[in-house]
């Protein structure tokens, strides 16, 4: 079952301007789904459109099994998030800024404590939050997300501004609370690689269409189809028209050709051809596509 | 009601320690201190003004002068403003439109926020108003204690007037604060319609800037010619006005595309 699902969303800020195409979310429950995409490629209006903050124009959004928008305040009363730069009142200290929260949500006030243990931040005391670090604001958004135990999380780039231990102790958070409480999580980043520890599924977003959406063992297995053996020689050409009379389609990218991986005695072979033709060969390697690269091949449509 | 009772304690938080808050706290004092501190200069004067058998109505009236022409409809376009901002400067409106409260709830609450704020504001100022009669009387030997009791039937429909006459200039304020994210643009457009509203006084249908309740409702009693006061009653006309712009502003805020 899908905790969350949006079928054909498309949001447009003028005529001219489709920010989101044909958007198809199938977030499933109990998963940490990684929304990956470059800056500007509708990752934020996405969240956005799903927390109900820009008004919806095509498609429908479907969270715990219910249409949001006939559904808002209760679907909003187990969905905890964090859009983009951090919403905290900087006149007020800490504490006080979950206080006003815990009014709305009414858990218990225990809970704020909680909370602000857990993000690291019980010893800040007095200290008004306009006087945090953006990593503390950070982390103290991320408690506002979890102070009434949400269901789902929805984190938008939420390990901006923190330093690398941070962004570790907030991974390991994360992953604890989907793995200890079931909590389902969307979690946006324009980095693979600071997500990829993370996360159990993957969406690709580029210029507004999904390019990818799928577990991260599907995008693994996307890996290895995308392996590729290349060759360096003194004749390309040459060796591009013999590969094609073997049968193996090859292409030129500078000055090496890449060919699909063959077995190794076919490799064996095509060298042997080479030298036997006189053909200097420079070099012959395996190039294999990490998921950084897969990443930048989708959002780059090669 | 229950989550609008809740939503009205959260934003109540919200305006600890901001610029609102104490704007109300040093605005409702600040007239009653000046009158205190005017008289204690001019000590020696005092004696006759505390013998007077008006000296409550007289000092209320003279508190009121400032208040109702100046920092009273200034007072309220700047708090108005400053609740406002306190989400537009803390990039707060999306965490807001993402808690579970309806915008109908959102939208009360905050309003009525600034409602008791100005409420308070008033009671800080009558407050303020008795102490400015009773210390100069504690500080000053000499200083007989006033003969006439307090009027406080007429203190308190007097303040009524006034908290309805500014009932407008509170919605429209919002209103402009929940279109225009820049600080500006609220405080400019109020401070234009104000100095309008001075201006059009003495004009027969100035009346109808909704601005004008609490200066004619002062003048009312002071001297005609500065003003042409209405035949009608203004307070009506300022609880029509508000109701107006408060149904204007809830339906704009309602259909905003992007919240935040």
């Amino acid at each position: 079952m899908y905790c969350l699902e949006t079928t054909n969303l498309v949001h447009q800020f003028s005529d001219n301007e489709i920010v989101l195409n044909d958007i198809n979310l199938k977030v499933a429950e109990g998963s940490i789904y990684g929304f990956l995409g470059p800056n500007g490629s509708g990752k934020t209006t996405t969240l956005r459109l799903l927390l109900g903050l820009l008004k919806k124009q095509q498609g429908s959004i479907t969270i715990f099994g219910e249409p949001f928008e006939n559904n808002r305040v209760k679907i909003l009363s187990k969905i905890g998030s964090l859009i983009e730069s951090p919403s905290i009142y900087g006149h007020l200290t800490a504490y006080e800024n979950l206080d006003l929260l815990q009014k709305i949500y009414q858990c218990p006030k225990s809970r704020i404590l909680e909370v602000l243990s857990l993000v690291g931040l019980s010893n800040t005391g007095g200290k008004k939050t306009r006087q945090f670090s953006l990593g503390m604001k950070q982390r103290l958004s991320i408690a506002v997300a979890l102070l009434h135990h949400p269901n789902l999380l929805i984190l938008d780039e939420p390990t901006n501004g923190l330093d690398p231990n941070g962004i570790i102790e907030i991974r390991a958070l994360l992953t604890k609370l989907n793995q200890e409480n079931g909590i389902t999580i969307i979690i946006s980043s324009h980095l693979l690689a600071e997500i990829e520890k993370l996360v159990t599924h993957i969406g690709i977003i580029n210029k507004g269409e999904m390019m990818f959406q799928g577990t991260l063992d599907e995008l693994r297995n996307k890996q290895n189809e995308l392996l590729f053996i290349s060759i360096e020689t003194n004749e390309n050409e040459s060796v591009i028209e013999m590969l094609s009379k073997e049968g193996i389609h090859s292409k030129i990218e500078g000055a090496k050709i890449f060919i699909p991986v063959i077995p190794k005695d076919k490799i064996a072979k095509i060298i042997q051809q080479l030298v036997n033709n006189n053909i200097e060969v420079y070099e012959v390697s395996i190039v294999k596509n990490d998921l950084e690269t897969i990443f930048m091949n989708l959002i780059n449509n090669l | 009601m229950i989550s609008f009772l809740h939503s009205f304690q959260s934003e109540w938080l919200k305006k600890q320690n901001s610029l609102a808050s104490w704007l109300v706290l040093v605005g409702g004092f600040f007239t009653p201190i000046i009158i205190i501190i005017a008289r204690l200069i001019n000590y020696k004067k005092l004696p006759a003004i505390y013998e007077n058998d008006f000296f409550w109505s007289q000092l209320w009236q003279s508190s009121w002068e400032s208040m109702a022409i100046f920092l009273l409809p200034m007072g309220v376009i700047l708090a108005t403003s400053l609740i406002s901002q306190i989400e537009y400067k803390n990039n707060t409106w999306k965490q807001l439109h993402s808690l579970p409260l309806t915008f109908t709830t959102i939208f009360f609450s905050k309003l009525v926020v600034i409602l008791v704020m100005v409420l308070q504001f008033f009671i800080f100022f009558n407050i303020g108003i008795f102490l400015s009669g009773l210390i100069p009387y504690f500080i000053i030997s000499g200083v007989p204690y006033p003969k006439n009791p307090i009027p406080f039937l007429t203190i308190f429909k007097e303040d009524l007037y006034f908290f309805v006459d500014c009932l407008p200039i509170i919605a429209l304020q919002y209103l402009i604060c929940l279109q225009f994210k820049n600080f500006l643009i609220p405080i400019g457009i109020g401070f234009g319609l104000w100095v309008a509203s001075l201006s059009a006084l003495s004009w027969k249908f100035g009346y109808f800037i909704p601005y004008t309740y609490s200066i004619l409702n002062f003048l009312k009693t002071q001297d005609y010619n500065k003003a042409a006061i209405p035949g009608m009653n203004i307070h009506y006309l300022a609880i029509c006005y508000f109701i107006l712009f408060t149904m204007l502003s809830y339906f704009l805020y309602i259909n905003k595309k992007e919240k935040g």
